[in-house]
């Protein structure tokens, strides 16, 4: 009996080997693996090749000449890359430090047990899911100078003395879409510092309770350790996503007033569908694309010695 | 006893306030909507309607079809997305979960490495190869513009669901003469029904919010998606923001009914397509 179970467990292993490894499980994969090429890794390639050349609007279809790196180096001449990068920066991490206090704080509360609670976390969601075009442009209106209710309620609160055009003063106009960009990004920052706290272990703060630690020596001491891993990824996720909004300032600003408001992937959009310098766009688009490959490379260098400790 | 009840009543009463701070937009867009043009511009304005009227509705979908195409294209458009996207993605998570493949480790990075690439960075390359093929202004190069968005998303979500099954599912299905595709379409889809529906809602979103494709591989009302037909609109009517709102609001509507019918299966996938792996 024993020996005949053996002997079929043993044929099953290996037609078991045999079922998981033929060559037709390359079917399943093979449709997204050639979408990928063709519509991914081929348009890569061609943004990379059409960076070093010098591609526009005029010789489109004819020859194109190498350039080496004169459109980078043209790129990286120009005063409005700069200002671009700046305020890419200056958006992101406005944008992040926000979004990330504000969604913590908001998962701290609806970590505890009230009527109501899952309907309130479903609804912040709802805000996330919006299109952005939607967002951007409900936020237009509520920013407007003369009739946006933001106005009235700073100006009711004592805050501002007079209607300020938000988005139509240079002063004004990145702060303008940084505070749109934080509605739309607290509740996706809530929900997945939420979903990391309902799974740290009730037991520690039963027993830190009992050693007589207060609310705030829990949070420091096991709440934030606990959390690190979800929180590195949230927000190294969080800076790749801010840092190549396009919809949201497009709608709000479009950039203005002058250049006051342009992010890195507006300027990619204005150097290639405005000035129609597709191979100055790419280079512009190259460099983006170092970066967010550097901060990748960041994330991945951390997650895995997180995956050590 | 009481105690805890009376801390749960504030914690309600304090979570009614956020939302009401945090949904403030979503109120103000529908009021706006509905407010007529006469109290539009009021100073200070009224934060609770005293007027309601339709005429923006009736102005803009009834009176002006110029809308309806643009509905009806970000329709076609989404459901095309959700559809192409469960088509490639559902086997391809399944084959990454389940089965054995070469270099499975370099796909998976691949795929989470893709939904990195700004969407500009796609934008500029593909209406030059779209030009040439004459995807430009269709449907098809829409759709498939939308899926570089789509699809890792989709696999990503859904290979947990695949991994979470227990083993020895296919094996069974074999006993009962089940192959490797029949066991795929009737044993185990079945059981990822969750992950499916997830997935389905999200991928039409990605569609029925695509903006930056929209703007740049179109320049044909007879295709453009609603998304693109409010930013014209901004355009064209600048100021007239009961009838932007009113738009904006029925471009919401579809999210809002899909949010609200599939409230559960959203919420998880959220976390899972961000998180795991």
């Amino acid at each position: 009996m024993s020996h005949k179970s053996e002997a079929s467990g043993s044929y099953t292993l290996s037609r078991r080997a045999k079922w998981f490894s033929s060559w037709n499980n390359y079917l399943f994969v093979l449709p997204a693996l050639l979408f990928m090429v063709v519509f991914i890794g081929f348009p890569l390639i061609y943004n990379l090749i059409m960076s070093f050349q010098n591609v526009n609007v005029y010789n489109l279809t004819g020859k194109h000449d190498f350039l080496g790196f004169a459109n980078y180096i043209k790129t990286l001449q120009d005063p409005v890359f700069y200002v671009s990068l700046k305020n890419s920066v200056i958006f992101t991490v406005l944008s992040l430090v926000f979004q990330f206090t504000i969604g913590f704080a908001l998962a701290l509360f609806f970590n505890t047990k009230f009527p109501g609670r899952n309907l309130f976390r479903s609804l912040m969601l709802l805000a996330w899911m919006l299109p952005v075009v939607i967002s951007g442009t409900v936020f237009q209106w509520m920013m407007s100078g003369d009739f946006g209710v933001i106005n009235y309620f700073l100006q009711t609160l004592g805050i501002i003395d007079h209607p300020v055009n938000w988005l139509s003063e240079s002063s004004t106009a990145l702060l303008g879409t940084v505070v749109a960009n934080i509605w739309i990004g607290v509740p996706f920052n809530m929900i997945i510092l939420l979903s990391g706290l309902q799974g740290l272990p009730d037991h520690l703060y039963e027993a830190a309770k009992l050693d007589g630690a207060n609310r705030l020596v829990q949070f420091r001491h096991i709440t934030l350790p606990l959390m690190r891993p979800t929180i590195l990824v949230l927000l190294i996720l969080g800076i790749i996503n801010t840092f190549k909004v396009f919809d949201l300032i497009f709608i709000m600003t479009a950039g203005g007033p002058v250049t006051s408001s342009t992010v890195l992937p507006i300027y990619a959009y204005q150097m290639s569908f405005t000035t129609l310098e597709f191979s100055q766009g790419a280079s512009v688009s190259m460099i983006m694309f170092l970066i967010l490959i550097l901060i990748s490379i960041v994330y991945l260098r951390m997650s895995s010695k997180e995956e050590v400790h | 006893m009481t105690k805890t009840k009376w801390r749960a009543a504030g914690g309600t009463l304090i979570g009614i306030l956020i939302m009401i701070v945090f949904l403030f937009p979503v109120y103000w867009m529908i009021k706006t909507s509905v407010t007529p043009v006469t109290e539009l511009y009021h100073n200070p304005p009224h934060i609770l309607p005293v007027a309601a009227t339709f005429d923006s509705y009736i102005d803009n979908f009834i009176r002006n079809q110029d809308m309806i195409g643009y509905i009806g294209n970000s329709f076609i458009i989404a459901l095309g997305t959700m559809i192409l996207s469960l088509f490639i993605s559902v086997p391809a998570a399944y084959a990454l979960a389940r089965l054995s493949i070469k270099g499975k480790a370099l796909i998976m990075i691949s795929i989470l490495s893709i939904q990195m690439l700004p969407g500009i960075m796609m934008a500029m390359p593909l209406y030059i190869m779209f030009s040439k093929v004459r995807l430009i202004d269709n449907f098809a190069g829409l759709i498939f513009a939308d899926l570089i968005h789509a699809l890792p998303f989709a696999i990503i979500t859904l290979r947990p669901f695949f991994l979470a099954l227990p083993g020895g599912l296919e094996e069974a299905a074999k006993i009962d003469g089940c192959n490797k595709f029949t066991s795929f379409t009737k044993i185990i889809l079945p059981l990822v029904k969750p992950g499916l529906m997830t997935v389905a809602a999200f991928c039409f979103l990605f569609g029925w919010g695509d903006f930056i494709f929209a703007l740049t591989l179109t320049s044909d009302n007879a295709v453009r998606p609603l998304t693109l037909g409010l930013y014209r609109f901004i355009g064209q009517y600048g100021t007239e923001w009961n009838n932007l709102m009113a738009v904006a609001t029925l471009a919401a509507l579809p999210i809002i009914v899909i949010f609200v019918a599939m409230q559960k299966y959203i919420v998880g996938g959220v976390t899972a397509g961000a998180m795991k792996d």
